[in-house]
Formats: C-alpha cells, sequence, structure tokens
C-alpha cells in the first residue's frame, strides 16, 4: 500500500514537474522564512502535546506503575515529539520521492534541510521555553448560547430541543480559543498592502465557511449519539428526522447564503459566488439528511 | 395475573461471540425482578435486548403483550428505560430531555408525581443545567427520572442506583415500589447489590454466561427472608454451582 502511494506520488510529481519546478525554487529562494515557519509551528505543537500528555498521565492507569526515571524520560519524550518525528518522516519521504522523480535535486535537498532543520529547532524551542499553562478542557457547553427558562417554568413536551442539538455542538467544537489560532495563519497569508475591508471579508469567508463544514460534522455526529439515546423511545424516525433537520438546514442555508453575500463583496462573479454558496449549502444539507436517515434505519432496523 | 414482559427462546450476541443462549422467563404485573450475575454474563446485553437497543438473533420478547419485534411502537410506549448516564445528551438541559420524552410518548406534560420525585432527588435546582456539567449521580437520577416519563408498565433499570448517595437511592427505591405496586407494572433491574434483592425484589434470578441458571421466584425469595438465610451466601453457592 505504501509502494503503491509512493508510486502514485512519484507519477503525480513527474506529470506535474512544470508546475512543482517553479514552486520548489520559491521554496528556496525563501528557506530561512520555511525554516522559521516549521520551527515555530512545530514548536507550539510539541509544547501544546506535552502539556496535554502530561495531564493524561497523570489520570492514566499506568500513573501508579514503577518506571526508572530514565526510562519515563525517554518514553515521555518519544510520545510528546512524536508529531515531529511522524513530520521528519514524511518531509524526508516525500523529498526521497521527489528526488527520484525530479531532475532538480538540489533544489529538494535544500528545502528538506530548511523544513527539517525547522522542525528539529522547534522541538529544541518548545523544550526550552517554559512549559504553556496546563490544559483544563473545560465542558462544551460552557460556549453554547442558551436563554434562561424561569425556575418554576412547566415542561412542555417538545422534540424542538433535538434540532438545537448539532447546533449547540458547533459553538461547543468552535471555542473562541480554537478559531483565534485557526484565524492566525490566516492573518499571517495576507499579502502586505491587504486593506482592512478585504481582511474582513476573509475572516467572514473564513467564518462562513467554517460554520457551514462544523455543522455537517456537528449533524453527522450528533444525529448517531441521538439515535442511540432515542432508540428505547417509541417517537416515529419520521418526527425524530423532522425535528433534527429543520433547524440546522436552516442553519446550513443561512451560512450557504452569507458565503455567497461575501463572495460577491470580494469581488467574485455574482453567478458563481450564488453558485458556491448554493451548491455548498445543498451538499451539507444533503449530506445531514443522507446520514440522519441512515442513523434512523439503523434504530428501526432493531 | 396477566404477564407484563415475556421472554421467549432469546438469543442474541455481538457478530459471531453469542452473549445470551435460549433465555425464556415471564414477569407478571407487579414484580420486582432482580437479574444478578458475575461481570460480563450478559445482564446488559438481555436488557438492550428488552428495550429495543439490540436485535436479539433469535427468540421473542412480548411488552403487555406487544411483541418489541413485530409491534415495536406500542410495546416501546409501555417501557421505561434508564440509560446509562453517557448515554445522556451532553449539550441538552434536565428540562429539555424530560421534555423529549414526553413528546416521544405522546404526553400532555409531566405528571405531578414525576415532579415531585424530581423535588425529593434535590434534581429541580439542576433542571435547567446542562447534561455534560452534572456530577454523576445528578445524571444517574436524570436518567431514571426520564425512565418514569409517562408511568410505564414496564421499568428497566441498569445498575441504576451507582453513584446515587444513601438518601436518594432509599427515595427512588421506595418510590419505584410504591410505582409499581400502585401501576400494577415490573420493574427489571441488572444490579450486583444484594440488600435489593434481600429488602425489595419480588424475584431474582442468577445469570451465568449467557444463561439463566438459576431462579429464586417470589415464594422463595419470601421464604429465605422469613427464615433470616442469609441471600449472599444462597447466590454464591448458586454461582459456585455452575
Amino acid at each position: 500500500m505504501a509502494l503503491l502511494l509512493a508510486g502514485a506520488l512519484g507519477a503525480s510529481f513527474w506529470a506535474a514537474g512544470s508546475v512543482i519546478a517553479p514552486g520548489l525554487t520559491a521554496l528556496r529562494r525563501h528557506g530561512l522564512l520555511c525554516l522559521g515557519l516549521a520551527a515555530v509551528a512545530t514548536a507550539v505543537l510539541v509544547a501544546r502535546r506535552r502539556s496535554l500528555e502530561r495531564a493524561r498521565f497523570l489520570r492514566s492507569w499506568l500513573a501508579a506503575v514503577p518506571v526508572r526515571s530514565s526510562a519515563a524520560r525517554w518514553e515521555a519524550l518519544l510520545i510528546e515529539t512524536f508529531p515531529a518525528s511522524a513530520a521528519l518522516i514524511l518531509i524526508a519521504s516525500l523529498a526521497l520521492i521527489a528526488a527520484l522523480a525530479f531532475a532538480r535535486r538540489a533544489d529538494i535537498v535544500a528545502v528538506w534541510a530548511n523544513l527539517s532543520g525547522g522542525v528539529v529547532l522547534g522541538v529544541i524551542i518548545s523544550y526550552l521555553a517554559p512549559p504553556p499553562k496546563p490544559v483544563d478542557l473545560p465542558p462544551g457547553s460552557r460556549y453554547v448560547p442558551h436563554r434562561n427558562v424561569r425556575q418554576a417554568a412547566p415542561v412542555h413536551p417538545s422534540l424542538a430541543a433535538l434540532g438545537q442539538w448539532p447546533i449547540r455542538q458547533l459553538f461547543a467544537w468552535a471555542q473562541p480559543k480554537a478559531v483565534a489560532r485557526a484565524i492566525i495563519p490566516i492573518l499571517v497569508m495576507m499579502p502586505l498592502g491587504t486593506t482592512a475591508d478585504t481582511a474582513m471579508i476573509v475572516i467572514a469567508l473564513f467564518a462562513s465557511t467554517g460554520a457551514l463544514l462544523l455543522a455537517c460534522s456537528a449533524g453527522l455526529s450528533v444525529s448517531r449519539l441521538a439515535m442511540r439515546w432515542l432508540a428505547p423511545l417509541p417517537v416515529r424516525s419520521r418526527a425524530v428526522i423532522r425535528a433534527f433537520l429543520l433547524p440546522s438546514c436552516a442553519f446550513i442555508l443561512g451560512a450557504g447564503a452569507m458565503t455567497a453575500l461575501l463572495l460577491i463583496a470580494f469581488n467574485a462573479s455574482f453567478r458563481s459566488s450564488i453558485m458556491v454558496g448554493a451548491s455548498s449549502a445543498l451538499i451539507g444539507c444533503l449530506l445531514f439528511g443522507a446520514a440522519l436517515s441512515w442513523n434512523a434505519r439503523a434504530r428501526g432496523a432493531r | 395475573m396477566s404477564a407484563i414482559l415475556e421472554i421467549r427462546g432469546l438469543r442474541a450476541g455481538y457478530g459471531r461471540r453469542t452473549v445470551l443462549e435460549d433465555i425464556s422467563f415471564t414477569l407478571p404485573a407487579g414484580e420486582w425482578f432482580a437479574l444478578l450475575g458475575p461481570n460480563g454474563c450478559g445482564k446488559s446485553t438481555l436488557l438492550d435486548c428488552v428495550v429495543g437497543r439490540l436485535a436479539p438473533s433469535g427468540g421473542e420478547i412480548a411488552i403487555d403483550g406487544f411483541s418489541l419485534g413485530k409491534d415495536a411502537y406500542e410495546a416501546k410506549r409501555r417501557l421505561g428505560y434508564a440509560c446509562a448516564p453517557d448515554v445522556l445528551p451532553a449539550l441538552l438541559t434536565g428540562r429539555q430531555c424530560l421534555e423529549v420524552h414526553a413528546a416521544a410518548k405522546q404526553l400532555g406534560g409531566i405528571g405531578p408525581d414525576l415532579l415531585a420525585l424530581a423535588e425529593e432527588l434535590r434534581f429541580t435546582p439542576y433542571l435547567d443545567s446542562f447534561v455534560d456539567t452534572l456530577s454523576l449521580g445528578t445524571r444517574q437520577k436524570l436518567s431514571v427520572l426520564l425512565a418514569l416519563v409517562g408511568d410505564p408498565l414496564l421499568i428497566v433499570l441498569d445498575e441504576a442506583f451507582n453513584g446515587l448517595d444513601p438518601a436518594s437511592a432509599l427515595i427512588l427505591k421506595r418510590h419505584l415500589r410504591a410505582h409499581i405496586e400502585r401501576r400494577g407494572g415490573v420493574l427489571l433491574l441488572a444490579t450486583h447489590s444484594l440488600d435489593i434483592v434481600e429488602h425489595y425484589a419480588d424475584s431474582a434470578a442468577v445469570l451465568i454466561d449467557g444463561n439463566l441458571k438459576q431462579a429464586w421466584p417470589k415464594p422463595e425469595l419470601q421464604r429465605l427472608r422469613a427464615g433470616q438465610s442469609d441471600f449472599e451466601a444462597a447466590l454464591a453457592a448458586a454461582i459456585g454451582k455452575f
């Protein structure tokens, strides 16, 4: 399988040589920038993983097992630097395949050396820098907007809450910290001279497409959980699907419409903006509907 | 007395692994039935089949005369199941869970009995809290309250007293006892707690390796109780035999 993948990659490198060559030259020319970016990304990733793994280890079933401190140190190093090791292997493999399929070996070696050097430098920085604050993941509902209900209010039987569940899941996933981290590379990628208006539109576009993607994934994830919860109840699948589908699809359609409007504001043609917005919303609704029907059918089959 | 739960020749498993083999028993109205057995013997699998979460590979389950396979809707209308706390929807509030259950059972509202029980269990202050912010015991209370929505004939509980404080557990046990007597229903409880069998259950059975190896019908359990016999020893002897 790995050989097959390597062969396919080699063939595509060879076929797209004329497209890749200028890219390689540009990467070599901006070698220092590549090295710096790789170092920063690796340092952040490894530091965060270190903090997460240490918190997890304290609750692990192996926490009380007697292990020699030297062995524990090496094991911790291997676990914490796993993403960096994986990145080094991936970069080396890609460079090797490219070198076999491609004539510009000097460029390939230079890019490989810069990226790999950046990763190694990042690991060193992550261990020299002070450790990040311990990670304490709050419950997902902390970020969910919620209307307070009067304590004495009666309980009104309704399936409406099911429709809110996927949207709440979206808010639980899109935690402010995660959104802030995701925006940083978008801001960094904007060329010098970008106006504030353009930057705002790009960020809004990111928000609307992100909301669309998250709403679809939340729908897929929640529909499975809901069917498991509702399995012992005498509720018709049609009613459950309707309760779920209407608010979520309205949200997805809204996000699609917002994407189309932002694309128009970004000077894309009216026709293509509407096409992109409508098709992404339609695909999202269809995906969600299909997942719901599938899970409902599995529930009905029991 | 009419049978509320009837299981005939039930077989079930996961993939090729058979967990339950030819289980048959009947529970008449007004009975608290305790299902005992060592870990991994198939208690939860049996309950999953009874509530329709797992399709049996053979046999028949009927609730109040309605087949779970052929008339699942009518059978489930008579069923209340307390799911494991981790199955509850983390991002809904307790009130919303009750609303969904009541709507699913096509009720006009939640009965005053259930609201009074929620108050007794000190759950009312948590009604508008998200499930993922509740402690294990509070989630367990919500799970049992959901099982009692709609005054079901058959209540199925899987280790439902785990995580509950002793006062709440006592309130719940008394409420369940009163409920099945008033309603003429059945309580099917999978448990390891012998205290419940000794003080509350009408009948009990032990499940070992997917088979009901020994049953203690109502008269026998009453005889054990009257003679101050040690049920723990009786159960250990039954398990030791197989």
